[in-house]
């Protein structure tokens, strides 16, 4: 990468996504620079989810297009995604419940790692080595966590707090270019929110990544995002930073689903006042 | 507790674990001295069925992939070993690995449909495999026979084979027929369960057990489907096909009847009541298995109890057994191991004293008192 | 041209007795996900019931035949209750063996009481038939179609219009949304294995029928049912009817028209390989639908 490379993380055109005659959206454009912190928020049904899919090649886009720093991101199957740099959080945890933290973590790096079935089968020599070097790696991404000791422990046994971070662990082990995360705090009590979010602000700061979140905890996103697109019913409703997303008027009336005329309100205050 | 009494523990327990395996291979290696012939056969047997067993492991245990067509993989082993063998009088040298790789190429061409088809489907386009390749069997009398069967060669290396009536003396020791096939399988079932030890604990194993659990995370993590998929039957199919060529070496005579869909369950059954992705679960499974005919033959040695066939009774009581277990341990056997195991540590905890449980959680020195 | 029609009512009657397997299998299946290994093994009792209640006791034969409905089907729930309850919960592969286990015992355990020997059914058609230019339909296969019609009909009455048919696909479509609106989930269960426990003996009573005869054989003829169930679509009750015929019909067409280099018996596979080229095409079958993840 030279120095003066300013190719946008994603550049998103045009894109749409429709289940026969059902669309989830359309007609979505929107830039994320390198490095980053992009929110998309909608309320809930708005398509944030399905475009999260179409974005992690879990669903095919039935219009548009997608670069990835220039790369055509709509040619790559789903497993070629890390490869590429993209790492993805669920909603609902894509972790492993009878495997180990650490083992989740690692299956995290696989796209880095080359042992096949012969190589990991005869362990001695250079499957050792590399298996090693990545279980460092991996705990490395575990104490940046601050989770480091749970890593024997199977995720099954763990309490969703930490399996949440947990899942952000096995993301930064994958040395991603871009990372996804897919509402990050749904379901929390206060304090996990508090954490988590300080845990993204942490690897967006600290580490320099690329973020995309999506996300329907207006809060959350107002505090870390640098720029919000907001959903609504598939379309794109606005763009910009935080603030100027919280004063557009489309964005409260898409929230709070009725249109706000200063007019018609001071008329019927005066009207209920007469009587 | 602190850390050191932690390691303290975990060292216990690895030094327990390291004399427990340290024990089972001298017993395994011991065996053959303590067994007639009748209980030694029945031993080959199981651990021949273990080295199949061990191969579905990975495949049904570790990649989930359900599948009821491991009779059709044995029988193709078997009869690579017997073509090979029997009609070109090749060595065992060869003709036992060969067995393994077509067997295993078999795999490659079979693992793709587990691509489109998943559960239910899968394993009952696996049932299909079974009965086209017995159809196959029992048309094509040049490899198999036809429906009467053929003879199957002993291993042969070299000038020395291990038919029946041989014999070798080592060091004084007179090992016969069925010790030689005991201590060649023993010796190639220690290597399929070294191999899926290491594999269990590095990328590929991972990235089996992932897709097992849940594909479509898997696969956004990097996992990539299609290859670990067919990985998953090349290397089952392979210890299919060495271990249906030892079987059938052994028996030395062989219908096609035999690679029935019964023998794929038994072989389902084994890992199960073994348990699931574990590396001794098809070992134990094995044993309870496949030694359960000869158990119920030596208590009743009539052709028939009370008039009803032997057969018949061996059978229902693989059903029962099947049902109790699942109902009461669907861990399988290593569940229950660790179950008991679990039960042990808790009993032990409750009997030491108090003074030691104080001195444990002692700061060393220079560490902070949390 | 009357060997063609000869063989095509042969394999429609054979049809719809793999229907009617293939149908007790999908209302289990949909209602609880359990795949019921033991259905074949359920025919194989369904017809020695019905042939001891009608050999065994002056009753007569419609009476022997109910008997043998009502006796079935509360065994099935009563396996359903006895053990799988307790395994609710657990992986499927775990409630697969159980049903595995459980069509081994019954396979063993049918021989082991009645001894190997084919017995009499008792039905009164035996080889009777009907004689339509040149073609013989045999009367048990002429109401193997009638009954399985009727059952069909009855079925799907029962699942569009009553109360329990509608808490049946709601327990299928989505089982917690379906409990937390006060459907009788449990209930839901037992009936799908009564139901498929009744349809099992008729199953079992046309099966042994002309020219067969209760016997354990009988037990590896069901086993030919699975691909109808699968070329259906492991969910729909319509694939499941569909599957059966067109499985029956194809294995006694190819019993009579299969060229002899494709070996002898092709027909016994002839299923399987169906069912594999469908697949190849619709890996869910014809009318089954794709499980879905949500993420």
């Amino acid at each position: 990468m030279s120095p003066a490379d300013t190719t946008p993380a994603l550049e998103v055109r045009d894109l749409a996504l429709r289940f026969g005659r059902v669309t989830a959206f359309e007609h979505v454009n929107f830039d994320v620079e390198q490095g980053e912190l992009f929110a998309v928020i909608g309320p809930n049904g708005a398509g944030k989810t399905s475009l999260f899919n179409v974005l992690s090649r879990v669903y095919a886009a039935s219009a548009g297009t997608v670069r990835y720093f220039g790369q055509d991101l709509l040619r790559l199957r789903a497993w070629a995604l890390a490869g590429a740099g993209i790492a993805r959080t669920f909603q609902n945890l894509g972790l492993f419940a009878p495997l180990s933290v650490l083992e989740n973590v690692l299956i995290g790096r696989h796209h880095l790692m080359s042992a096949g079935p012969v190589r990991a089968g005869v362990w001695l020599g250079p499957g050792r080595t590399e298996e090693r070097a990545h279980r460092a790696a991996a705990r490395e991404a575990l104490e940046f966590l601050g989770i480091a000791q749970y890593a024997d422990a199977l995720v099954r046994e763990l309490p969703f707090g930490i399996r949440k971070q947990v899942e952000l662990a096995r993301a930064l082990a994958m040395e991603p270019r871009l990372v996804l995360l897919d509402e990050p705090v749904a379901g929390m009590s206060g304090d996990e929110r508090a954490e988590v979010t300080a845990l993204v602000r942490r690897l967006h700061g600290e580490r320099g990544l690329t973020m995309l979140l999506v996300e329907h905890d207006m809060g959350m996103v107002m505090e870390v995002a640098q720029r919000v697109l907001v959903l609504d019913f598939g379309e794109v409703v606005a763009v910009g930073t935080p603030a100027e997303v919280q004063r557009d008027e489309r964005v409260i009336r898409a929230y709070l689903g009725e249109e706000i005329d200063p007019a018609a309100e001071a008329e019927a205050a005066a009207e209920a006042a007469r009587r | 507790m602190s850390a050191v009494a932690v390691s303290r523990r975990r060292g216990h327990r690895v030094k327990g674990r390291t004399v427990l395996l340290a024990l089972i291979v001298i017993g395994a290696v011991l065996l053959p001295f303590a067994l007639n012939a009748y209980w030694l056969s029945t031993a080959v047997f199981v651990v021949i069925a273990a080295i199949g067993a061990v191969g579905l492991g990975v495949l049904t245990g570790y990649a989930g992939q359900i599948s009821l067509g491991h009779a059709f993989f044995l029988a193709v082993g078997a009869y690579t070993a017997a073509v090979l063998g029997g009609n070109d009088h090749l060595t065992a040298a060869i003709w036992l690995p060969a067995a393994g790789i077509v067997a295993g190429l078999c795999g490659a061409i079979v693992g793709p449909t587990a691509l489109r088809l998943r559960g239910l489907y899968l394993a009952i386009v696996t049932i299909g495999l079974v009965f086209i390749g017995q159809h196959v069997w029992f048309n094509v009398p040049a490899i198999s026979g036809g429906p009467g069967g053929r003879a199957f060669p002993p291993v042969q290396f070299g000038s020395f084979n291990f038919g029946v009536g041989q014999q070798m003396t080592l060091g004084g020791v007179v090992i016969d027929h069925n010790g030689l096939y005991y201590y060649l399988s023993l010796l190639l079932l220690a290597l399929a369960m070294l191999y899926v030890f290491n594999l269990q604990r590095t990328r590929v194993g991972r990235a089996m057990q992932a897709v097992r659990e849940r594909e479509l995370p898997a696969a956004v993590l990097g996992v990539n489907l299609a290859r670990t998929k067919v990985s998953a039957f090349v290397i089952s199919s392979f210890m299919a096909g060495v271990s249906g060529a030892l079987y059938a070496s052994f028996l030395s005579f062989v219908i096609p009847d035999q690679w029935s869909l019964l023998l794929s369950i038994q072989y389902v059954a084994a890992i199960i009541v073994g348990g699931i992705g574990t590396v001794w679960g098809p070992v134990l499974g094995s044993l309870v298995i496949f030694a359960l005919p000869s158990i119920l033959t030596s208590l009743f040695p009539q052709t028939s109890a009370g008039g009803v066939p032997i057969d018949d009774i061996t059978s229902i009581a693989y059903g029962v057994l099947i049902i109790v277990f699942f109902v009461a341990e669907p861990r399988g056997l290593v569940g229950l191991g660790s179950r008991l195991a679990g039960l042990a540590r808790l009993i032990g905890a409750r009997r030491r004293p108090p003074r030691s449980r104080i001195q444990e959680t002692q700061p060393i020195e220079g560490e902070e008192a949390t | 041209m009357t060997q063609f029609l000869q063989l095509f009512f042969q394999g429609f009657a054979l049809g719809c007795i793999y229907a009617l397997v293939a149908l007790g299998f999908t209302v289990i299946y949909r209602a609880s996900q359990v795949i019921n290994f033991a259905q074949g093994g359920m025919l194989l009792i369904g017809a020695y019931l019905v042939s001891v209640f009608a050999t065994g006791t002056r009753l007569p034969f419609g009476v022997a035949v109910a008997l043998a409905v009502l006796l079935l089907a509360a065994g099935a729930v009563s396996f359903q209750m006895i053990v799988l309850r307790r395994v609710i919960g657990q992986p499927v592969f775990v409630l697969v063996m159980i049903t595995i286990g459980a069509s081994i015992v019954i396979d063993a355990a049918i021989p082991a009481i009645f001894g190997g020997n084919p017995r009499l059914l008792g039905d009164p058609w035996g080889s009777s038939a009907l004689h339509v230019g040149g073609v013989t339909l045999n009367w048990v296969r002429i109401w193997a179609v009638i009954v399985t019609a009727l059952i069909l009909a009855g079925f799907f009455v029962f699942d569009r219009f009553s109360r329990y048919g509608l808490a049946m696909r709601a327990t299928a479509a989505d089982e917690e949304a379906a409990a937390a609106v006060g459907v009788p989930v449990r209930r839901v269960y037992a009936l799908s294995w009564a139901i498929a426990g009744a349809v099992a003996a008729a199953g079992g009573l046309f099966l042994a029928g002309f020219p067969n005869s209760p016997n354990p054989s009988l037990g590896d003829v069901a086993l030919r049912a699975f691909p109808a169930i699968i070329l259906g679509g492991l969910d729909s009750p319509l694939g499941a009817v569909v599957g059966g015929i067109v499985i029956g019909v194809v294995e006694v067409l190819t019993s009579g028209y299969a060229p002899s280099w494709l070996g002898a018996n092709f027909s016994d596979i002839a299923p399987y390989v169906l069912m594999i080229l469908v697949l190849f095409v619709r890996p869910y079958g014809l009318f089954g639908t794709r499980p879905v993840e949500r993420l």
